[in-house]
């Protein structure tokens, strides 16, 4: 599990061996099972998760009892309730989709790391600015594309959920019914599809 | 005079813990997942063992699925599939029907248990098996074969000690009811206690037999029960079965395509790269569309 966080860590910076066993020091690996709850909404969360197998999703429950993802983490993803950096508790649910391996980091684990390898600290940047770029694209989406935008969309950025989520929670992170989605999947096949 | 050396069992394996796919199947896995074993062209084995199951008047089963790059062959035992795919192919497969599907280039398939037998409940036994095709053929039109157990050739044993039911390949002049990529060779074998018969294969041929019902003695040493899986060795060509017991017996045996494998769920291509194609020909539609 730790070879994947460092072969992740090595598509964006130049990292010795030694470097990195100094920066996983404070990382744990945690298995969850298949719908195990990891967080639930009041609870104070302050780590930050790194799937190295399986899938985990965020997700919020709201008045009607409706399931709304926020966001999917399958491998060499991250994912991590934002409430907690702030000391709040998370509005949001964190489950397992699917029995997953996950890199457990704590708070603050960038800034500490970068001590040790400063270019970290760059790094960190990046994937925060990156974070709020697709937070900004995706308000976008949902105020304003259409159903086959945002499913063409979701594709590229998650091609291979569709073989390991049900249609329904596709649905629901794309803000759309799942009778919509099934008619733009329809649509889709009576474009390509030659039998 | 016979001269050919008899295949030795290389392992006999028992049914891994049983899964549940979709809603209905409760399946063991012998391979590739249960075991790791050299079966190519056979990439994969799920034995659904004989259960009881329960009246219900909505069927379970699996919901829509795609395949790509290889042939489902499905074959009933006790009760009944129904089953439906994008290509516009529907049916039910009997007891001793076989269905065998060439995803190739790509398909979407559902498989439920048949509506009056689902209502009816009963005594359920299936067999799965993914055969890989060569490189060539993995983009080839989807095909489908629907075969009857009628349809099916049968060598009969000498004094009404059972048949063997010719799927696939051929035995002792008999020819399989299915066209096949690859030359291989798939037989039912329902025999009574006390048969005895020969199964010849050439040495480099992967094969194994699955116990689906009943015991025998395989080469007069090793005895086997049912719901067990008996792996053979690449060498020698001859394997001898004496039945025990009123046995039926699924038979393997096929030349190995030699060349890589990258299997990505339920595609089996060759290379990373055909895997990403392939998610993307599914999720654009390119493989149909199937109601759940």
């Amino acid at each position: 599990m730790f070879d994947q966080f460092k072969e992740y860590l090595r598509k964006k910076v130049t990292l010795t061996d030694e470097q990195f066993d100094l920066i996983s020091e404070g990382i744990k690996v945690k298995t969850f099972e298949k719908n195990q709850i990891i967080l639930t909404p009041g609870e104070i969360s302050t780590k930050t998760y790194f799937v190295a197998e399986g899938l985990i999703r965020c997700y919020s429950i709201d008045s009607k009892g409706k399931a709304n993802v926020i966001q999917f983490a399958p491998e060499q993803w991250w994912l991590s309730e934002r409430n907690g950096f702030f000391n709040e508790p998370s509005d949001f649910f964190i489950d397992a989709i699917e029995h997953t391996t996950a890199l457990i980091l704590p708070r603050n684990y960038f800034n500490d790391a970068a001590v040790h390898v400063p270019c970290l600290h760059d790094l960190n940047n990046t994937m925060l600015n990156n974070s709020i770029r697709f937070m900004q694209k995706r308000i976008n989406m949902l105020l304003s594309a259409t159903a086959e935008e945002r499913y063409l969309d979701f594709i590229k950025l998650y091609p291979n959920l569709t073989l390991r989520v049900p249609q329904w929670m596709i649905a629901s992170y794309l803000g759309i019914t799942p009778e919509s989605l099934s008619r733009v999947r329809k649509d889709l096949a009576h474009k390509h599809f030659k039998p | 005079m016979n001269n050919r050396i008899l295949k030795t069992v290389s392992a006999v394996l028992d049914a891994p813990e049983p899964q549940l796919i979709g809603d209905g199947f409760l399946v063991s896995n012998f391979f590739p997942a249960g075991y790791k074993l050299q079966m190519n062209p056979f990439f994969l084995l799920d034995f659904n063992a004989k259960m009881e199951l329960a009246s219900s008047l909505e069927p379970k089963g699996i919901g829509v699925h795609p395949h790509r790059g290889f042939e489902t062959v499905t074959i009933a035992y006790h009760g009944a599939v129904a089953h439906q795919d994008s290509a516009g192919n529907s049916g039910v497969i009997f007891p001793g029907d076989v269905q065998w599907m060439t995803a190739a280039k790509g398909i979407l398939h559902k498989e439920f248990f048949e509506q009056e037998f689902s209502i009816r409940g009963g005594i359920f036994q299936m067999v799965q098996l993914w055969v890989n095709m060569p490189a060539k053929d993995k983009l080839a039109e989807p095909r489908y074969q629907a075969i009857k157990n009628e349809d099916i050739g049968k060598y009969i044993l000498e004094d009404d000690k059972g048949v063997i039911e010719v799927i696939a390949g051929i035995y002792n002049g008999i020819r399989g009811a299915a066209s096949t990529f690859t030359d291989l060779h798939v037989y039912n074998a329902r025999v009574n206690e006390g048969a005895e018969f020969l199964l010849t294969f050439p040495s480099h041929y992967n094969t194994g037999i699955m116990i689906i019902e009943g015991s025998l003695i395989i080469n007069e040493t090793t005895t086997v029960h049912e719901n067990q899986f008996v792996h053979f060795s690449n060498n020698g060509e001859e394997i001898h079965i004496k039945a025990t017991a009123k046995s039926v017996i699924l038979v393997l045996s096929g030349a190995p395509i030699d060349e890589p494998v990258a299997r990505y769920g339920p595609f089996v291509m060759n290379t990373k790269e055909e895997i990403e194609q392939a998610l993307d020909d599914y999720n654009n539609g390119l493989f149909g569309y199937l109601e759940e």
